[in-house]
C-alpha cells in the first residue's frame, strides 16, 4: 500500500468552518425535530413539547460540535451519559406511577405485561428454535414495550450499527461511561486481557441454561441494570437472593470497577448481550482500522478504549477486536491518527472523514430515533416531578 | 475505481438510507415480521389457552388446558382455571369444578373476594380427583400453584399430580 502520509496529516486538523460545520448538521437538523414528534397536526402539550425541544435541540448542538471539532468521543459521551441517567429517571418514575414499585408483580407477568428490554434477546433464540416458546413473561404483539417491538427495533439498529448499538442505543452503558468519568486517572491500570473472554462465556452459559431452565436465566439472576430498572417482586428467599445479586453486581461493575478502571467494565467483562452483539461487527460496513504505516505502537488507543477493544496483537495486525463499539475515543486519542473510520473495502485512512460522517449520520439518526425518546421522556418527568 | 470500494461506499449508502427508513417503514416492518412468526409465550407464563367454560349462573369458570414445565423449569405441571367477571363474582366462592369435563368432580375451590382489588388472595383447593394436589390458604407462591387477579378475573393455579 502507499504511504498514506500524502492521505493524512500527521497533525489533528484545525477545526471546520463554522459555515460548513452547519450545513453538515443540517439533515440531523431537520431530522430531529421531526422524530421528536415535531409534524404537522401533532398535538400540542406544553410539557411534552418542551422536553421534546430540549432533546432535539440537545442533540443537533453535540452533532454540530462533532462536525465543528472533528472529534467523536466527548460529545457522543454527553449524549451517552444523558441517556444513561435519564432511562432510569423516566422509566422509574412510570413504573411507580402505574403500580407503586419497581418490583414486577406475579400478576402483570401473568398478563403479559413485564417491559421487554434487549438483553434477553440471545437467550430467547434456542428456545424459540427448538419449541416455537417465548420464554420471556410479556407479550408478543403489544404495541408498547412488547418483544416484537423491540426485536424489530433491535434488528434495524443491528444491521446499522453493528456492535454500535453499544455505544449510541443501549440506555444502560451511560451509567457505567459516566462512572468510568468521573476520575482524572485510572486507579488499577493493569487489566488482564483474558478477561475480555468472560462476556462469551457468560453469554454460552446463560444461552445454554436459559434453554435449560426455561427462563431469561441472565435477567432473573445476573442482570446488574435490575437495580435501576424493574425486578421480579421477592415473594420468597429465591427473590430476595436474586435481588441481593442484582445490587451487589451493579455496585460492583458499574459502579466501583468503572471508577478504579475508567473502563465500561460490565460492558467488556460481563455483559453476554455485548457479546452476541459483537457477531454483528462481522456484518457491519463500518470499522475502525489502524494504519500500521503510521502507527509506532504507544497503545494510546488501547488505553482510551473504554471496552478492552485493542490488544497490542490487535494494533499489530491493524484493527480492532470484535467487541469494538464505535464510539470513536481511540481515534480521537491517537496522536498519530493513524486509528481512522474506515468503509470496508475501500483503501485505509483515504478519506477516513468521508467513513466517519456516514456511519454518524446514520448512527446519529439512530439514535435520536431510539435514545431521544428515552431522553425525551427523562425530561418530561422531571419536568412533571419538579416543575 | 476498483469494485471492492464500489462495493463498499454503496453498502455503506445502503446503511445511512436503512437509518432513515427506519422509522417510518424497516421498524414496522420487522416488528411485523416478529410477530408473524408462529412463536407463544411460554404457557408457564400466559397459562395456556382455555378449552372449556362452565357457566356459573353470573359469572363463568374457564378451564385451561394443562401445562406442562419444560426440561429443568422449576415449575410442577398444573391446570389454571379463572373466574370472571370478578364484579359478579359473591363474596364467597366455594365451587366444586369438574377440570377433565368427564361428568365427575376435580377440585372444591374456596376462596374470598374483596372488593379492594389491592387486597391479598388465598385459596383451598381440596382435591377430589388424584390427579390434582390440594393447596391450603395458597398465594402466589410459585406460578404452578397460585391465586391472582388479573383485571376482572381472578385466576387459580391448581397443581397436578407428576
Amino acid at each position: 500500500m502507499a504511504t498514506d502520509a500524502r492521505i493524512l496529516p500527521l497533525t489533528r486538523p484545525a477545526p471546520r468552518g463554522i459555515l460548513r460545520s452547519l450545513l453538515l448538521t443540517l439533515p440531523i437538523f431537520i431530522w430531529s425535530p421531526l422524530m421528536m414528534g415535531f409534524r404537522p397536526g401533532a398535538k400540542f402539550d406544553p410539557v411534552s413539547t418542551t422536553a421534546a425541544a430540549i432533546t432535539a435541540l440537545f442533540m443537533t448542538v453535540l452533532f454540530y460540535i462533532m462536525m465543528r471539532t472533528n472529534s467523536t468521543y466527548r460529545w457522543r459521551r454527553i449524549f451517552f451519559v444523558s441517556l444513561g441517567i435519564l432511562f432510569p429517571i423516566g422509566f422509574i418514575h412510570n413504573l411507580y406511577v402505574m403500580r407503586g414499585s419497581m418490583g414486577i408483580p406475579i400478576e402483570e407477568m401473568i398478563a403479559g405485561r413485564t417491559p421487554f428490554c434487549f438483553m434477553p434477546i440471545p437467550l430467547l433464540i434456542l428456545p424459540a428454535a427448538f419449541t416455537r416458546t417465548v420464554i420471556f413473561p410479556g407479550s408478543i404483539a403489544s404495541s408498547s414495550h412488547g418483544i416484537a417491538a423491540m426485536v424489530g427495533l433491535w434488528l434495524a439498529l443491528t444491521l446499522v450499527m453493528g456492535k454500535g448499538w453499544c455505544s449510541y442505543a443501549c440506555f444502560f452503558g451511560g451509567i457505567e461511561e459516566g462512572v468510568a468519568a468521573i476520575p482524572p486517572r485510572a486507579k488499577i491500570r493493569k487489566l488482564d486481557p483474558r478477561l475480555r473472554y468472560i462476556p462469551w462465556a457468560v453469554l454460552l452459559a446463560m444461552v445454554l441454561l436459559s434453554l435449560a431452565l426455561f427462563e431469561p436465566a441472565y435477567c432473573m439472576w445476573l442482570c446488574p441494570f435490575k437495580a435501576v430498572s424493574e425486578y421480579v417482586a421477592a415473594r420468597n428467599t429465591v427473590g430476595l437472593v436474586q435481588n441481593v445479586i442484582f445490587i451487589l453486581l451493579f455496585a460492583g461493575l458499574v459502579i466501583v470497577l468503572p471508577f478504579l478502571t475508567k473502563k465500561r467494565t460490565q460492558c467488556s467483562w460481563f455483559c453476554p448481550f455485548g457479546a452476541f452483539q459483537s457477531i454483528f461487527n462481522k456484518i457491519s460496513i463500518f470499522e475502525m482500522r489502524i494504519d500500521k504505516e503510521r502507527c509506532k505502537p504507544c497503545l494510546v488507543c488501547q488505553n482510551a478504549c473504554p471496552n478492552l477493544s485493542l490488544s497490542k496483537e490487535s494494533v499489530a495486525r491493524g484493527e480492532t477486536l470484535l467487541s469494538c463499539m464505535k464510539c470513536g475515543a481511540c481515534v480521537d486519542a491517537c496522536p498519530r491518527q493513524a486509528i481512522v473510520w474506515h468503509i470496508k473495502g475501500t483503501q485505509i485512512a483515504w478519506k477516513p472523514e468521508r467513513a466517519r460522517l456516514m456511519f454518524l449520520y446514520a448512527a446519529w439518526a439512530m439514535a435520536i430515533m431510539f435514545g431521544g425518546s428515552i431522553i425525551a421522556q427523562g425530561i418530561i418527568t422531571i419536568l412533571h416531578v419538579f416543575v | 475505481m476498483k469494485l471492492r470500494p464500489i462495493l463498499g461506499y454503496t453498502a455503506a449508502g445502503a446503511t445511512v438510507l436503512v437509518a432513515l427508513l427506519t422509522p417510518f417503514f424497516l421498524y414496522d416492518f420487522f416488528s411485523k415480521g416478529v410477530v408473524a412468526l408462529p412463536l407463544h409465550v411460554d404457557e408457564v407464563y400466559s397459562g395456556g389457552p382455555t378449552v372449556r367454560t362452565i357457566p356459573m349462573g353470573a359469572y363463568s369458570i374457564n378451564v385451561h388446558r394443562p401445562v406442562y414445565p419444560h426440561m429443568l423449569q422449576s415449575e410442577k405441571p398444573f391446570v389454571q382455571l379463572d373466574w370472571q367477571p370478578v364484579s359478579a363474582l359473591p363474596q364467597h366462592i366455594s365451587d366444586v369444578v369438574d377440570i377433565d369435563g368427564d361428568g365427575q368432580p376435580g377440585v372444591r375451590v374456596s376462596f374470598d373476594v374483596p372488593r379492594d382489588p389491592k387486597a391479598p388472595l388465598h385459596v383451598d383447593v381440596d382435591s377430589l380427583n388424584p390427579r390434582y394436589e390440594s393447596m391450603h390458604h395458597a398465594g402466589k407462591e410459585k406460578y404452578s400453584r397460585l391465586i391472582v387477579r388479573v383485571d376482572n378475573v381472578i385466576l387459580v393455579r391448581v397443581p397436578l399430580v407428576r
